[in-house]
């Protein structure tokens, strides 16, 4: 659906956004990560044909981006993180405005504002003035807005920024609700707890590099490894640690007073047995389980800059593809850069 | 024909809103002062004349047509300056520019709304305008000349505002940018035309008789096509006498270029044909610039193709 290859944004010396490549398969979720100034909004804004490339491509749903833009414009809807509304215009004509700006008759506008207004809970504001509306209202209105031509690829950037608890739950109701119907979605957000619920795939941008990007659990994975065992006992510490010690390929990372954590190389059966001979030496074992990660410390870890250099998990290739996961190290992508 | 949906969203928006009532109260307002002034001054005129009062009374038809139209001058910058900057103040440039709307499309909606207000104007105008041609005996005719004028002052001075909000981020720098550039249309299209005059004046004291010789200089007049206020003096002039000033001051010898483009343009309308025709070229050439400066994707268009 989004095939983005080598894109470079600079603004004079600075580059905003560095040789990205990315790809978001149709019907999927796109979750876009990365502190402020990492050059989120400005590839949105490329995207989006709201600014223009240093160099590299943008294909969306096989039509290039930078040179057919007005078929580009019917294949987006774009909500950008800070809009403004119209003074004395109700919401049933602001979606008419925008629709008629898409050049369909009033009666197609009508019958797809109804069904969008719906979908975005906004029936029964139809007659309501837009600057009265709440920001959340505001926000799902501009959803819908961006909705009524059918775009195949819907772009929001940063929709959660300054909504309250409620009016990100619904928008993230809304997301979901869209992606259900198949609908293409890139989303940027900071809110990484919302975007590990919401989306399919996710790319970590930093400095203007893309540092991962792949399946959420395939990117936690290249990140933290499947390799960390959390053992917690109730005594019998010291014996705890001398069997694993005995294993091939367990390397114990820290003891504390109930817990030690290793990590390791060993096959599931494996761990079994260890466990087994623990609990046959009298090591009280009150449970073991893998190490979890979290978007946050993975977005932590990705963005502290010594993340995806040296990791197994590193991929060659650019494309994102299902499972398959891209993670790059800043100097890394530095050397790569065609900007 | 579909209806820019600028304009029917424009339109919708400002009438709902108090300041367009307020606009048209102070537009009538200013003319019925303008009226009340011209009528006291020609009475006052009268009082030590032997002339028929309803001759002078025709003064009117120009007097307040002149009126509105410096009004419309001036309001209508400032109307299309921040249009293109409120959106962006507004935040809402970004989506339209990523609807199905071309910047040219969006530039026209915007000057085509300012035309709808001033049009707006000038039919709230008309019971004023109408005692013009009541009490001064002008034709009807008259009208339709004063309101193909509007419109041409109107899509000029919103051709320029519009430029101005294109360059300009902020609103109030786009009104203050574009009143500037007003004033400069109006020296810069006299200054050749002022500076050949005072060196044929010089000439003529030098050589105690005017030159009937071929000259080039006297093109130096030609920028003056693209002045607006030679141009109001000219058409108000042809409409008022049915004589051209330009002609008339080209035959008493300030010209005496007989073969030249300044002899062609001064003979018989085409002064204001040309010049009519130039300041639709140069408020189409404003529209373009902004469209084209309005588009954030021009350049790599233009490389890639």
């Amino acid at each position: 659906m989004l095939q983005i290859d080598h894109l470079c944004k600079n603004y004079g010396k600075f580059q905003a956004v560095s040789d990205l490549t990315l790809h978001v398969p149709q019907g999927d979720l796109f979750g876009f990560v990365g502190p402020n100034g990492a050059g989120k909004t400005t590839t949105i804004r490329m995207v989006c044909g709201l600014m223009l490339p240093t160099a590299g491509n943008i294909m969306i749903n096989g039509v290039d981006a930078l040179t057919n833009r007005k078929e580009i414009k019917k294949q987006i809807g774009y909500v950008p993180d800070f809009f403004g509304v119209y003074d004395n215009l109700k919401v049933k004509e602001y979606m008419d405005f925008y629709g008629s700006m898409y050049r369909m008759n009033s009666r197609e506008i009508e019958r797809i504002s109804d069904d969008l207004l719906e979908l975005v809970n906004l029936s029964d504001k139809k007659e309501v003035f837009v600057d009265t509306l709440s920001r959340g209202m505001k926000q799902r209105l501009c959803v819908a807005r961006a909705l009524l031509h059918n775009p195949a690829l819907l772009v929001l950037d940063e929709p959660n920024s300054g909504l309250d608890p409620r009016a990100r739950v619904e928008m993230k109701e809304l997301l979901l609700n869209l992606k259900s119907m198949g609908k293409t979605i890139v989303i940027s957000s900071h809110i990484l707890a919302e975007l590990s619920e919401m989306c399919s795939s996710i790319g970590i941008m930093d400095h203007g590099h893309l540092v991962a990007a792949g399946r959420i659990e395939d990117v936690m994975e290249s990140v933290f490894g499947n390799d960390q065992l959390i053992i917690t006992l109730d005594g019998g510490r010291e014996t705890a640690v001398r069997i694993a010690s005995e294993y091939a390929g367990v390397k114990v990372n820290s003891v504390g007073e109930h817990e030690i954590r290793l990590s390791h190389t060993m096959t599931k059966p494996q761990i079994a047995k260890m466990i087994g001979n623990m609990i046959e030496h009298d090591v009280v074992v009150t449970g073991f389980h893998k190490q979890e990660g979290s978007l946050e410390t993975l977005f932590m870890r990705v963005t502290e800059g010594d993340a995806g250099t040296g990791s197994d998990a590193v991929t060659e290739g650019d494309a994102v593809a299902e499972g398959d996961v891209s993670l790059k190290g800043e100097k890394e992508n530095a050397a790569e850069s065609n900007c | 024909m579909r209806l820019n949906p600028i304009v029917k969203k424009d339109v919708r928006v400002q009438s709902r809103s108090m300041k367009i009532c307020f606009g048209v109260f102070a537009y009538v307002l200013i003319l019925a002062l303008a009226f009340f002034l011209a009528m006291f001054v020609i009475e006052e005129n009268n009082v030590y004349s032997s002339e028929n009062i309803y001759s002078q009374l025709v003064w009117l038809y120009p007097i307040l047509a002149v009126t509105q139209l410096i009004i419309l001058g001036v309001i209508v910058p400032v109307r299309t300056a921040s249009s293109i900057s409120g959106e962006k103040e507004r935040q809402t440039f970004d989506i339209m520019m990523t609807t199905g709307m071309t910047p040219f499309s969006v530039i026209l909606g915007k000057v085509m709304t300012a035309i709808v207000q001033s049009m707006l104007f000038i039919a709230a105008s008309l019971p004023i305008m109408a005692l013009s041609f009541v009490v001064g005996g002008m034709s009807w005719g008259y009208l339709f000349w004063f309101f193909a004028i509007a419109l041409l002052v109107s899509f000029f001075s919103a051709s320029i505002g519009i430029f101005c909000s294109s360059l300009c981020k902020r609103s109030v720098s786009a009104v203050i940018m574009s009143y500037g550039f007003y004033i400069l249309f109006f020296l810069v299209t006299a200054v050749p035309a002022i500076l050949y005059g005072i060196y044929s004046v010089n000439l003529l004291y030098a050589n105690g008789v005017a030159s009937s010789r071929y000259s080039y200089g006297e093109n130096a007049y030609l920028p003056l096509m693209l002045n607006p206020a030679v141009y109001l003096i000219e058409f108000f002039t042809e409409i008022m006498t049915g004589e051209s000033l330009v002609n008339e001051i080209a035959d008493l010898g300030v010209i005496a270029n007989v073969r030249g483009p300044i002899r062609l343009v001064t003979t018989g309308h085409r002064w204001m044909i040309v010049s009519t025709v130039l300041f639709l070229a140069v408020s189409f050439l404003f529209l373009w610039i902004a469209a084209r400066r309005i588009d954030p994707v021009r350049k790599r268009v233009k490389k890639r193709a």
